[in-house]
């Protein structure tokens, strides 16, 4: 992997975490506003869009730090060498 | 107004998406990153960017309101009025704006036709987007002020604020990005909607049966083709040439704010994969705005303005939480048809007069400080302009009436150009300038031409075929291009199959 390609991939790692990082934080507070409902219906719709953008969100944190922990062990083994 | 969680909600949204994107300011050293964004982006991003930047909260509003009164014709705009021509980019046009590593429509026209054609093109889309920004913002201001409390002066600053800051600084990957967040909220919160409401309708089939027996008025909402002598601005004829044939090229292909979203790519592949990735995210949409709308016939039968549809639906169907989403969402909608006119605008104006006219060989940094400039300046002349919206009213239709005139006539003339080698410079100047000329005359005396009310679908396909035919004539009374000068710019089949990594 050369350079370019390197600070690419990184560069989509890091812009993905912060999106995560964005929709994560309102999938939590959709779900906070579960408690301001009435009807089971109204109740399990917010539960449901929370949980749909906490994954969403949660989803690409993950996989944006794994890629970043790989790209990085990959730079450190290729410094060693 | 809103209250409680979902002004919470709101508020907690436009800081959120002003810190996101200021956070892209890191990734912007060069013009490249500020125009294209280094040229890095995912398809995926791009994709859902388009579909957002298309669907502004005005037309989410509006396209409901269409709903609400002709029925399901209006989805037309989504299927056949986008997704063919989304793939005639994806897979004919894009791969040679993205080859010729250009940053505007305009500079195609100008290396395939001339200077001309290209500053004219330039400037009549810097003139469209900079009206447009007015409108925007003023319509900003209203959202703000009704949802929120906050007084119009102190609304149309803080979108500017917000909006002009990431954009200034984040440039498009901001835009772009910001996009991508917007689209999802959008489809959880509408698919919540259209879930919501059905359960409140009681179903489809009892939605069908209650709107049918409404009135003759109704009896025509469930035909997505409607007769030639129809009342609603949709008729078949007008579908098919003037939005499947040549709006919707134009807009797709000829748009300076949607392809240079494809130009972000990180290769050729990435290009048209957003593109197709967008049409087909496309098809979904009017699920999203156009079933509120019909279910609102029922929930909120008589209502006089179609327009207020959509927000009741979402004031009377949604839970709390999900209504603050839904409304961030439309805000959000203006603020990314904000940040991509501002930032269009300022590519326009830096890579096709700018540098052309006023300083050509500057070093990049000289052309990323005039494009940030420039963004300035438009956020200036944007909030100025504002308040002129709000004492014409139909100054928003007034706008996209003047997007109908010169779409035909661009179009013509890139279609020509790719898939015509004969066509000249004389030929695509002469068809631009006079195709434009005869819109706006159709437009001027529309009522002795046509008998619907607002004509304009048929305004773009008369303005596109006589611009074709004057190209074509012109072009065969003129001199023609030598072979080395129509290099990389006329269709060939290689591109279809060949992807090329610049």
């Amino acid at each position: 992997m050369d350079e370019t390609e390197f600070n690419g991939r990184l560069k989509e790692a890091q812009i993905n975490n912060a999106l995560g990082v964005f929709i994560l934080v309102f999938g939590i507070i959709i779900l906070f506003a579960m408690i301001y409902t009435e009807t089971f219906v109204e109740h399990m719709t917010d539960m449901t869009a929370g949980l749909l953008l906490i994954s969403i969100g949660g989803g690409m944190v993950w996989k944006a730090r794994k890629t970043m922990k790989k790209l990085r062990e990959k730079k450190k083994n290729n410094m060693e060498i | 107004m809103l209250a409680g969680i979902d002004y919470f909600i709101v508020i907690a949204y436009i800081i959120g998406m002003l810190l996101l994107g200021l956070y892209f300011k890191k990734y912007v050293n060069s013009s490249e990153d500020y125009f294209l964004g280094g040229k890095s982006l995912p398809f995926w991003a791009i994709g859902m960017s388009i579909v957002v930047s298309d669907i502004g909260a005005l037309d989410f509003v509006g396209v409901s309101g269409q709903a609400y009164r002709y029925g399901v014709s209006v989805g037309n705009f989504d299927w056949v009025g986008s997704v063919p021509a989304m793939l005639l980019a994806a897979f004919i046009f894009i791969p040679y704006f993205w080859r010729g590593g250009m940053y505007t429509i305009p500079e195609y026209l100008g290396r395939r036709y001339n200077q001309k054609v290209r500053t004219i093109a330039s400037v009549t889309w810097i003139l469209f987007f900079a009206l447009d920004l007015g409108v925007l913002f003023w319509a900003s201001a209203v959202l703000l002020n009704v949802l929120m409390g906050w007084p119009i002066w102190i609304s149309i600053i803080s979108t500017a604020g917000v909006v002009g800051l990431y954009t200034y600084f984040g440039g498009i990957t901001a835009v772009i990005m910001t996009d991508v967040v917007q689209f999802i909220i959008m489809f959880i919160g509408g698919f919540a909607l259209v879930f919501l409401s059905l359960y409140e309708v009681g179903g489809w089939d009892n939605m069908v049966e209650k709107i049918s027996t409404m009135g003759p008025e109704y009896r025509n909402h469930f035909d997505i083709i409607q007769p030639q002598d129809t009342k609603s601005p949709f008729p078949w004829t007008g579908i098919l040439f003037g939005l499947t044939f040549v709006m919707a090229n134009a807009y797709m292909i000829g748009n300076q704010s949607i392809v240079q979203r494809c130009l972000t790519a990180k290769n050729e592949w990435h290009a048209k994969a957003s593109m197709i990735f967008g049409s087909a995210l496309k098809m979904f949409i009017p699920i999203l705005v156009l079933f509120p709308g019909l279910m609102a016939v029922v929930v909120h039968p008589g209502l006089l303005d179609g327009d207020q549809a959509l927000p009741m639906m979402i004031k009377s169907i949604l839970p709390p939480g999900l209504v603050g989403l839904m409304f961030a969402a439309f805000f959000a909608g203006l603020m990314s048809s904000v940040d991509s006119l501002l930032n269009s605008t300022a590519t326009l104006f830096t890579k096709d007069i700018y540098e052309p006219f006023i300083k050509k060989g500057a070093d990049d940094k000289h052309y990323l400080k005039v494009g940030q400039i420039t963004t300035l300046v438009l956020l200036v002349v944007g909030v100025a302009t504002s308040p002129i919206s709000s004492d014409f009213p139909g100054i928003y239709v007034a706008i996209q009436t003047f997007m109908s005139y010169f779409q035909g006539p661009i179009f013509a003339i890139l279609l020509l150009g790719i898939f015509w080698r004969r066509t000249t410079e004389w030929g695509g100047l002469s068809a631009l300038v006079i195709g434009i000329g005869f819109a706006v005359y159709l437009n001027v005396f529309k009522e002795q031409f046509f008998t619907i009310e607002d004509p304009f679908l048929y305004i773009s396909w008369w303005s596109f075929l006589l611009s074709f035919i004057i190209n074509i004539t012109v072009s065969l009374l003129t001199k023609k291009h030598t072979e080395e000068q129509l290099e990389g710019l006329v269709f060939s089949s290689k591109i279809l199959v060949k992807n090329k990594n610049l």
